[in-house]
């Protein structure tokens, strides 16, 4: 039986802000809207920053990748604040549960001699990748256009600096308890010719000074790294008896898959633009024009010094990968170089 | 039988376990140079030589800031949730109260967006990791306000007047170009400014007198959502309270040619923030029907006491000096709050808010606050405005304010020492004559004229045919007012529908 809750009711004047009533008419608005849309200020600026005269504080020109109405992009997760830190809250448990459990049971420290130097030489250094993902991340948080833009990349971001802090820690359990692995990691990034694609492409990522080809670029470097380092490596430690990579990779590629989420649909968006969308085409075939062959060459070293370890026949996945990617690309109507 | 073998103790002590998670991430770059990396650090002067110093006291690491926000975040919507289902505005102790959280939704919530994108530019574009991630985490906690103040006025929202169309009236509406002046200020300066403006100045020497009122006032009249949301607010408050004096006595201890570069800097933006909460003062001590204290008591504990007589004395180690023009501040605590409410009363009829003259218990409980100077005031101003009221009228103000060119408060405020006439000063530049309402606006025009001299100006806008049109019904429309947003309390919609709300005829389903 249920009981009879009497409850005072009043007539609303409005269901939701006049912003939003303009947008999506007259209903009730999810949290997510009212937190994020129509947020950032866009007229009667001020004053011009003293770091870029010819800019407004906020303005669409800080990109080369426009939108008419940059509310057009709404984040598929739609994540505002607290569900972003609840999600978060939540994968960072899971992954400190698994941790835990490889390092109660010494598992990091007796992997085989091959996966020991794959995660001491060639994982544990991309804590620096993702620290420069962190920073190209960031850039977009203050200089993209709109808030919804602004709050992907700040999650991004938020997202990338915990990814590197994820790695450092497994490097602490696979040292039992000690750092030397990370600064032994930090000299391979820094001299290991393997990994100097990696650290140039985000070294010269970071003066491009257009956040979104950041963005862009490290995102086609993302998906070729993800693919070969977390998805393509994790079944293969699963056929060697290094049950403890895979138990970690499997964080590293799932929230892979969250953040493809709004990057494709920020693609999208920009693509279906009724203004700019030959602009944002051309933008993204500036960044594959400069960068893409860079890329491949970047991740297929890096796969190369892979299978030196154990050979798991990575650099044949990332050609495979980089061929796939190159052809969802083609799709969207874009020019790879080199005609993958 | 075998004994396992102990396992050795963990060698890396928490202080090795942050400085591995955090500060070991950077790399000096080679293929590119640093100073392209982050080209905005030098242009303002200050010098650094050791960006390790810059020490975290907090040594926070994202995995548990995500558990600890998230677990804030489920109790406050928890609150937002039962109070939106149980109609908690019919226990606020008056309608009027609402008139407090509109100007602060409309003033805040921008404000702290603003936060969010330039601490964003710190933790980008500061050339130290631990400066960095502070800047990082906080940029984070500033969007998480921006959208819990939305969150938690929402349900108002509904049901009163005047917080409709927050952001877009906080992109136009006049006295709201008080707040975004301030802000657009800050986040065009360099990196080094912003921290001192805000990390220093606005969070740490002025956050107590920003937000005391807002949100004890919210506790002391019913306002459980955003009391609740203050409380919530209160852990990262304090986080960057430490960052802001992190950054200050960081950039002293590193050079001392930095010295007179940061106390210029404290100079003007303590008076920027002051000008700023001026409506603050005229809110707390005349919007506000049970109030907390009063503007100048506030200003005694947590200005002159917390800060001129605790946090200065420590500065004093590194030759910082109390800010110029304190003692202005300092001189006008007994009439600020009186003359901010007297332009908001009379410009009401162009605001998002109402407002109505004091009744009996404000005038009493003014009297006793203010002894020296509310009779003053009553007698020049409010029994005026009375015989106005008494006659079947309203008196609004029917012209446009002179605003100050810095501070863009309609120009009311008045010389030290004499209550009665109104303080004007100018400075002329390339030909122009620009106005300002203090001795600290115009000090902070003539250090840096070419930046002010751009200031959109509210007032100058409407003459210039910017803001929809020429008469005042053009530009509420422009605006975004709509019937029940602005004039007299007493009788508006928000009034009427409170009278309805508490008379014995409420529906009930």
């Amino acid at each position: 039986m249920q009981f009879e809750l009497r409850t005072q009711v009043i007539e609303p004047r409005r269901k939701t802000f006049s912003n939003l009533v303009r947008r999506y008419g007259d209903r009730p608005a999810s949290r997510y809207e009212e937190g994020s849309v129509d947020i950032q200020a866009t007229e009667n600026f001020h004053y011009r920053p003293l770091w870029a005269p010819d800019k407004e504080l906020y303005d669409p020109t800080y990109t080369a990748f426009r939108l008419t109405d940059p509310y057009s992009f709404l984040d598929p997760r739609q994540l505002y604040y607290a569900p972003y830190v609840q999600s978060r809250a939540a994968s960072g448990e899971a992954f400190s549960k698994s941790l835990d459990y490889v390092d109660s049971r010494g598992l990091l420290t007796k992997l085989p001699d091959g996966w020991a130097a794959i995660v001491g030489e060639l994982l544990l250094p991309l804590r620096h990748y993702e620290a420069g993902a962190e920073l190209i991340s960031i850039e977009g948080s203050r200089f993209a256009y709109g808030t919804t833009i602004d709050q992907a990349c700040t999650y991004a971001a938020f997202d990338r600096i915990g990814n590197a802090q994820s790695l450092s820690r497994v490097g602490i359990v696979f040292n039992d308890g000690h750092a030397h692995a990370l600064a032994e990691a930090k000299e391979k990034w820094l001299d290991d010719p393997a990994l100097q694609g990696l650290r140039r492409l985000i070294e010269e990522l970071l003066i491009e000074r257009d956040y979104a080809k950041e963005l862009i670029a490290l995102d086609l470097c993302d998906q070729l790294l993800y693919a070969v380092l977390y998805t393509h490596l994790d079944e293969a430690a699963l056929m060697g008896g290094a049950g403890a990579y895979s138990l970690i990779a499997q964080h590293f590629s799932t929230w892979f898959l969250d953040q493809r989420r709004w990057i494709d649909q920020l693609v999208k968006v920009w693509f279906a633009d009724p203004e700019f969308a030959e602009t944002n085409k051309a933008a993204f075939n500036d960044v594959l024009d400069r960068r893409w062959s860079q890329i491949v060459e970047a991740v297929t070293d890096y796969s190369a010094a892979l299978d030196s370890r154990v050979d798991t026949g990575a650099v044949a996945a990332t050609s495979a990968n980089a061929a796939a990617v190159a052809a969802r690309l083609g799709e969207l109507g874009l020019t790879v170089p080199g005609g993958k | 039988m075998t004994v396992p073998t102990q396992k050795p103790a963990r060698k890396l002590t928490m202080q090795q376990r942050y400085a591995a998670l955090t500060h070991d991430l950077d790399w000096d770059p080679t293929y590119v140079a640093e100073e392209e990396i982050y080209p905005f650090t030098t242009f303002e002067g200050i010098k650094v030589h050791d960006w390790s110093k810059w020490e975290d006291p907090f040594r926070l690491t994202v995995e548990a800031y995500n558990k600890y926000q998230a677990e804030k975040d489920r109790r406050l919507y928890a609150v937002l949730d039962g109070f939106a289902q149980s109609q908690g505005q019919l226990s606020l102790t008056e309608g009027r109260y609402m008139n407090a959280m509109k100007i602060f939704l409309q003033g805040i919530p921008s404000g702290e967006y603003q936060a969010h994108r330039n601490f964003s530019h710190l933790a980008r574009y500061f050339n130290g990791p631990g400066a960095r991630f502070a800047s990082l985490c906080q940029s984070m906690d500033e969007l998480r306000h921006a959208q819990t103040e939305i969150h938690t006025l929402s349900h108002y929202n509904k049901y009163f007047g005047g917080m409709h169309d927050w952001n877009k009236m906080s992109d136009r509406v006049w006295y709201l170009s008080v707040p975004k002046s301030f802000f657009d200020d800050a986040g065009t300066a360099g990196p080094f400014e912003w921290l001192i403006a805000i990390g220093f100045s606005f969070e740490y020497l002025l956050t107590n007198l920003l937000f005391v009122p807002f949100m004890s006032g919210a506790a002391f009249n019913g306002d459980l959502p955003t009391m609740t949301f203050g409380f919530s607010a209160q852990s990262d408050e304090s986080r960057h309270m430490t960052l802001g004096l992190e950054g200050i006595k960081f950039m002293l201890e590193q050079d001392e040619d930095n010295l007179p570069i940061v106390q210029a800097w404290l100079d003007k933006w303590f008076w920027r923030g002051y000008r700023l909460i001026a409506l603050v003062a005229g809110m707390m001590d005349y919007m506000l029907p049970k109030r907390v204290m009063s503007w100048k008591e506030a200003f005694e504990l947590y200005f002159e006491e917390q800060m001129l007589n605790g946090l200065f004395k420590d500065l004093e180690y590194y030759g910082i000096k109390p800010p110029r023009h304190v003692q202005w501040a300092i001189d006008e605590k007994e009439i600020l709050s009186h003359q901010v409410y007297w332009v908001l009363y009379q410009f009401s009829h162009a605001a998002a808010f109402t407002t109505t003259i004091p009744n009996e218990e404000d005038q009493a409980w003014l009297e006793s606050a203010y002894p020296e100077t509310w009779p003053v005031f009553k007698s020049v101003v409010w029994d005026k405005a009375q015989r106005v009221v008494d006659s079947g009228g309203r008196y609004f103000n029917p012209g446009l304010p002179q605003l100050c060119q810095i501070c863009q408060i309609p120009m009311g405020f008045t010389e030290p020492g004499n209550p009665l006439v109104q303080c004007q000063r100018h400075s002329i530049y390339e030909g122009e004559r620009y106005d300002f309402c203090s001795d600290g606006c115009q000090w902070i025009f003539d250090r840096e004229p070419e930046k002010y001299v751009q200031a959109w100006l509210p007032v100058h806008q409407i003459y210039q045919g910017n803001c929809g049109g020429p008469t005042l019904p053009d530009v509420a429309v422009w605006y975004g007012l709509e019937p029940g947003d602005a004039g007299e309390y007493i009788g508006s919609m928000d009034h009427q529908d409170w009278l309805k709300w508490h008379a014995s005829s409420i529906k009930e389903g």
